[in-house]
């Protein structure tokens, strides 16, 4: 199997990056944005992985492994706050929460 | 890992324990003042620990962590700052008649992820540490859930933290991609240059790496979560956020940078400088027509990282004893202002309002003085610690010739002490409002005791600082 | 022994701390005890320290008490350190022996109020400070004192916060002195620019090392600290705080106004006489100052009716002559005067006011009358008071001091006719207006009955203080009685001595003999005008000129009507005009700009998160962009 070069695994990485940064900035379901951090996140991690073969050390896959798990604690506490979310506003419209301002 | 290691870690390890015996003890038995016990010997312990590992010569415990006097002081001071916060919860917690024993844990655990980033020398503790302090405060953000504005606050920290993760690990993938490096002995070389003759991917790795650090100390341009998050955070939450949270990261930023003295014409200089003018501005200004005593605070914050970044840009080992200085008068400032306004706090709502404060010091004598005491440390006020920690942020920018960023400092300084004295003259006005006779709420033994605690300390370290001195003198030139 | 010195300034302090922490839960018996406790142990400190200090001097006949080092930053390294010589040993048994006895005097004098408390929790703010400012080994740590004098003094003038006009009152007291005040910290400045320090003695080394005498620095520095001086004391041109003063309470009036605050000045330039010595034009100018207040102050005091400010303007004329001793190079012969002023005036005014309160609060000395058999005790105080103010001939110690001073002014070296004849007119007009006093309270006929009479708190201060300015006079003789001065040698160890062209025998026994005539003059004719023919001198009153003159001096020379006239209505009559085109737009634009700065920027916080997001995102942009093209 041919060995993916750094740079096109980090135009990968990038690209997934800004799918998932653009994806937060557009999208108003709460879900949806915990999704799209997942998927920086993710993207962040391949770039680890990425970038931990061109040195030819397992660094990156560790790095990545805590990212996944850290990722997933994340989502535990964030999908707990979208259902306190959703019983307190009604919906899970993020735009909704803009009570505190000024 | 030998022996050996496992007593340099103690502090750690004590530190994890503790979460898991309060969880374990209130599996079995739901008891509030047995939860906060626990926190409380489990920190004790934490700094107990810390004097048997300070006895230690080798310092490095694996590639990931570095227990030098340096991490040591800091852990010091942020399970110090936590004991404070969780005193301050007893009464808060007690009067809204929740299950508080998950809060103390998630505390424990926060100020683990604390200490786990004090101690960092390398990106996988550093993430590590930076999210297990998150993951904890996302909970303890909307601990008590009963009011949307908890909710909302924690949504928009955990939407903000996340991303801002992500924005770290891809930057921290980023340098190790060009580098090959993840430590900070490593990165060293890199920084000294100050990104002047490096790879696109490298600069674009450190920017990004920047990006989570700045969210963290809540930074222009990353600051707008502050005064909501600050807001509708419960008070106590506020005040741990406010301090441990920032000052863990800054402990960690002041570690990876201060091998390096940074080149004041290259472009990482430049882009703290602006950083740091534009929090001072940003921050002294949003405060100003404010009615919300939080988001003072919270604004207040942003410009007090703000005068950090000052002496932080700064060389020598001058502007270190300046900077950790100063963040232990923040530390103590900040504990004392959110440690009013929680104590004041009826169970219905914080006491956030400027109205609720008016007329204060005819109800409550002591805590008016506490708090003004706590303002003008803010201000920067002769006689108290803020005076002289501001004093040493000067001189270290003036050792450095950072002429432009001293006369920010002090211009924001004067427009900082229109809102600070707002609320101390709100506050010893005679006539109260109408309606803050509801602010009636005595302020219970535990909490006056803390707070007393801090106001003292205020003045005692504002008048005779040296003893303090000498011991951040030690902590810092482990680093150096 | 002499460890003991730190606590001298700490127990007032400590009263203070108690006095305001437990304010609504003590009673008047605790908060007396206290209050006056503290500066009571403390003048007992003060006098075990002093005695310590002459029975076995330390060596150099200074003791350092360096308690810590406040902060260091390299240059600027100020210490909590306290210096204590010959000097600082006057002030300080003056201030706390004098201070002791006046608290005891308020613990009944203000029984009655309701601020008991606060009155003591602020008397003992103040002694502390004014401790810290004698004992302060550095200009920082003195000028620490010298605001805490000025804060308290203030606090003190307004105690009766009701009353507006006594507002008012500690407000203006406050304006003037800061005027003087912002001269002080401009040469403090100065001074450590020029000289890289603020301890007081490495500074006269150095001032005395690198400037030569008439040096621009020396009188720069000179001329500030003078302005400084000139408003604490109360001398020309900052002296019109000081009659308004008295609004405030009397013990404070006895403390503040007369005994200690005011004498901060003249400790001032006594201490840092170094610096006068290389400017000698500035000397000259605070001797002319001094000559020309207490001329000025004399003329005020013959005309006005009420009884404080009468002594109001006399302590700024005695002031003066401390003034005029220290421009001639007389400096411990102005610290001999400020002893004895402190005693005769203390005592005038702590029995002006029991024959206040004793009258239900009558000010009003045309009101008074016929007191001398219904007040006995405040009767003989008085003309105790009276005659050592008037310098009365070898019985009172204001005639040593005062005496000394005249001849002084001809005598030394710097000295002139001019000076000596003010000094020596003044002493007359001092005469007169000090019995004029005494006639009119005491002896006539009883306009206002007595209501109240003093019990032993308020008379023990005056017996005591009678005593001390009946013989305190005695430890500096003149030349002509005798060669028994142990005051002039033991402040010969800190001051520099007097160079003098005529200070023989003869010459000190004729000054002596012109000053004590002097005064029996005054009281000569002050008992003629006052006491035989009252209704003649009525008379000649009412007639046009004298009245006039009688308003003018009234008035304080018009000196208010003065600088309102120069100062206040033309700065607000510019304000309001320039309210709408000039400076105005300035400093409201700076207001304005910061609201308006304010509301953008709070606009921006529009709690949606994904806009915060926004944010981050094109800051993160800028940033890079930034970086990468540079």
């Amino acid at each position: 199997m041919a060995a993916v070069s750094l740079d096109h695994g980090l135009i990968l990485a990038a690209i997934l990056f800004v799918i998932g940064f653009v994806g937060l900035l557009t999208r108003r379901n709460l879900i949806v944005v915990l999704a799209c951090i997942e998927i920086m996140l993710n993207a962040a991690g391949l770039a680890f992985v990425v970038a931990g073969a061109r040195w030819g050390r397992a660094d990156g896959q560790v790095m990545f492994l805590f990212v996944l798990a850290m990722a997933a604690a994340e989502v535990a506490v964030g999908l707990a706050l979208a259902i306190r979310f959703r019983q307190s506003l009604g919906r899970l419209d993020v735009d909704d929460a803009d009570e505190m301002k000024g | 890992m030998t022996g050996g290691d496992l007593i340099t870690l103690l502090p750690l390890i004590v530190l994890t324990a503790s979460p898991v015996v309060v969880m374990l003890a209130a599996a079995f038995w739901r008891s509030h003042a047995l939860a906060l016990t626990l926190t409380l010997v489990g920190l004790t312990a934490t700094i107990v620990s810390l004097f048997i590992a300070a006895g230690r010569t080798s310092r490095q415990v694996t590639p990931l962590l570095s227990f030098d006097a340096y991490a040591l002081f800091y852990i010091g001071l942020l399970t110090a700052a936590t004991a404070g916060v969780a005193i301050l919860s007893w009464n808060y917690l007690q009067r809204r008649h929740v299950h508080p024993e998950e809060y103390y844990m998630l505390l424990l655990t926060a100020t683990l992820g604390g200490a786990v980033l004090v101690a960092s020398t390398h990106f996988a503790s550093f993430f590590l540490g930076l999210e297990i302090l998150s993951v904890s405060l996302y909970a303890l953000i909307v601990y008590p859930i009963y009011r949307t504005q908890f909710v909302e606050a924690a949504v928009k920290y955990l939407v903000l933290a996340g991303s801002t993760s992500a924005f770290l690990v891809f930057g921290m993938a980023l340098v190790y991609a060009e580098t090959g490096t993840m430590t900070v002995s490593g990165l060293a070389p890199l920084l000294r240059a100050g990104l002047g003759g490096a790879d696109v991917v490298v600069v674009l790795g450190v920017v990004l790496l920047l990006v989570g650090v700045g969210f963290k100390l809540a930074v222009v341009p990353f600051h707008m979560w502050t005064p909501d998050v600050y807001q509708g955070a419960p008070a106590p939450v506020g005040a741990y956020v406010a301090t441990v949270s920032k000052g863990a990261v800054f402990a960690l930023l002041l570690r990876y940078f201060r091998p390096v003295s940074l080149d004041p014409g290259s472009s990482l200089f430049l882009v703290f400088a602006a950083v740091a003018i534009a929090s001072m501005v940003a921050g002294n200004l949003l405060a100003l027509r404010q009615d919300n005593v939080k988001r003072i605070l919270a604004y207040s914050s942003i410009a007090h990282l703000g005068y950090l970044l000052v002496a932080f840009l700064a060389t020598g080992e001058r502007a270190a004893i300046a900077v950790t200085f100063y963040l232990v008068a923040y530390f103590a400032t900040t504990l004392a202002a959110f440690g009013v306004v929680a104590a004041l706090s009826p169970p219905e709502r914080d006491a956030e309002s400027l109205s609720d404060y008016r007329g204060l010091a005819r109800r409550r004598r002591w805590t008016a003085t506490a708090f003004t005491i706590a303002l003008f440390s803010l201000a920067g006020m002769p006689l108290t610690m803020g005076f002289i920690g501001k004093f040493y942020l000067v001189t270290a920018g003036a050792g450095s010739a950072l002429w432009a960023l001293i006369i920010v400092l002090v211009l924001t300084s004067t427009v900082g002490l229109y809102y600070y004295t707002r609320v101390v003259v709100a506050m010893w006005v005679r006539q109260p409002d109408e309606g803050a006779e509801a602010m009636g709420a005595a302020v219970d033994g535990a909490s006056g005791a803390v707070l007393a605690a801090l106001t003292a300390f205020l003045i005692v370290f504002g008048v005779y600082p040296a003893p303090l001195i000498h011991l951040i003198e030690r902590a810092v030139s482990s680093l150096l | 022994m002499l460890q003991l010195l730190w606590i001298i300034p700490a127990l007032p302090a400590a009263g203070f701390v108690v006095l305001a922490l437990l304010n609504r839960h003590l009673g008047r018996r605790a908060a007396a005890v206290i209050g006056a406790g503290s500066v009571g142990l403390s003048a007992v400190v003060a006098l075990l320290v002093a005695v310590s200090f002459i029975a076995s001097p330390p060596p150099g006949d200074v003791y350092r008490q360096v308690l810590w080092t406040w902060f260091d930053t390299g240059g600027l390294a100020p210490q909590i350190a306290f210096y204590l010589d010959a000097m600082s040993v006057i002030f300080v048994v003056v201030i706390t022996f004098v201070g002791f006895l006046i608290h005891l005097y308020s613990t009944e004098f203000m029984e009655r109020d309701e601020g008991y408390t606060r009155f003591f929790m602020y008397m003992n703010l103040f002694v502390a400070s004014m401790l810290v400012l004698v004992l302060a080994d550095n200009l920082l740590l003195l000028y620490l004192g010298w605001e805490g004098v000025g804060l308290c003094s203030y606090l003190l003038i307004s105690f009766w916060q009701r009353d507006l006009q006594n507002v008012y009152a500690g407000r203006k007291a406050f304006i003037v002195t800061r005027i003087g005040d912002t001269a002080l910290i401009i040469g403090l400045f100065l001074l450590f620019t020029q000289l890289h320090t603020l301890a007081i003695q490495p500074l006269m080394a150095g001032a005395a090392k690198e400037w030569p005498v008439g040096s621009g620095f020396a009188v720069a520095a000179a001329a500030l600290l003078l302005g400084g001086a000139v408003g604490k004391s109360a001398q020309l041109p900052l002296q019109t705080w000081l009659p308004d003063a008295m609004a405030g309470p009397t013990p404070v009036s006895a403390l503040i106004h007369a005994a200690t605050m005011v004498t901060a000045g003249v400790y001032l330039i006594a201490r840092t006489n170094v610096l006068f010595t290389l400017a000698p034009d500035v000397r000259l100018a605070v001797a002319i100052v001094g000559t020309v207040t207490l001329l000025y102050a004399c003329f005020c005091a013959l005309a006005q009716h009420d009884i404080k400010r009468v002594l109001a303007y006399s302590t700024m004329s005695q002031i003066g002559y401390m003034f005029l001793a220290l421009g001639v190079a007389g400096w411990s012969a102005a610290i001999f005067h400020f002893m004895t002023h402190a005693f005769f005036k203390a005592l005038l005014f702590l029995a002006a006011g029991a024959v206040i309160e004793s009258l239900g609060g009558e000010h009003d000395i045309f009101k008074m009358g016929g007191l001398r058999r219904k007040l006995p005790t405040a009767f003989w105080a008085f003309i105790v008071g009276a005659a050592s103010l008037a310098a009365m001939p070898l019985v009172t110690s204001g005639f040593y001091s005062k005496d000394l001073i005249i001849e002084t002014s001809l005598g030394s070296v710097d000295g002139n006719a001019w000076l000596w004849l003010g000094a020596l007119v003044g002493s007359l007009l001092t005469s007169i207006y000090a019995f004029r006093l005494v006639f009119v309270v005491f002896f006539g006929d009883q306009q206002t009955p007595v209501t109240r009479r003093p019990r032993w708190r308020m008379l023990l201060p005056l017996w005591v203080l009678s005593a001390l300015s009946l013989i305190g006079g005695f430890v500096w003789l003149p030349e002509w009685m005798g060669s028994f001065h142990p005051l002039e040698n033991f402040l010969g160890e800190a001051l520099p001595p007097l160079k003098t062209v005529a200070s023989s025998f003869a010459y000190t026994g004729v000054s002596a003999l012109l000053t004590s005539l002097v005064a029996v003059v005054g009281v000569a004719l002050a008992t003629v005008w006052l006491v035989e023919s009252r209704a003649a001198l009525g008379d000649f009153a009412a007639r046009p000129t004298p009245h006039a003159l009688q308003e003018f001096w009234l008035n304080g020379w018009g000196f208010d009507w003065l600088y309102e006239h120069v100062f206040v209505i033309p700065v607000k009559w510019f304000a309001r005009v320039a309210r709408n085109d000039l400076v105005e737009p300035a400093f409201s634009g700076l207001a304005w700009l910061n609201v308006q700065a304010w509301r953008a920027l709070s606009a921006s916080q529009n709690g949606v998160l994904r806009v915060y997001i926004a944010v981050a995102g094109v800051g993160l942009v800028v940033i890079l962009a930034f970086v990468v093209l540079r």
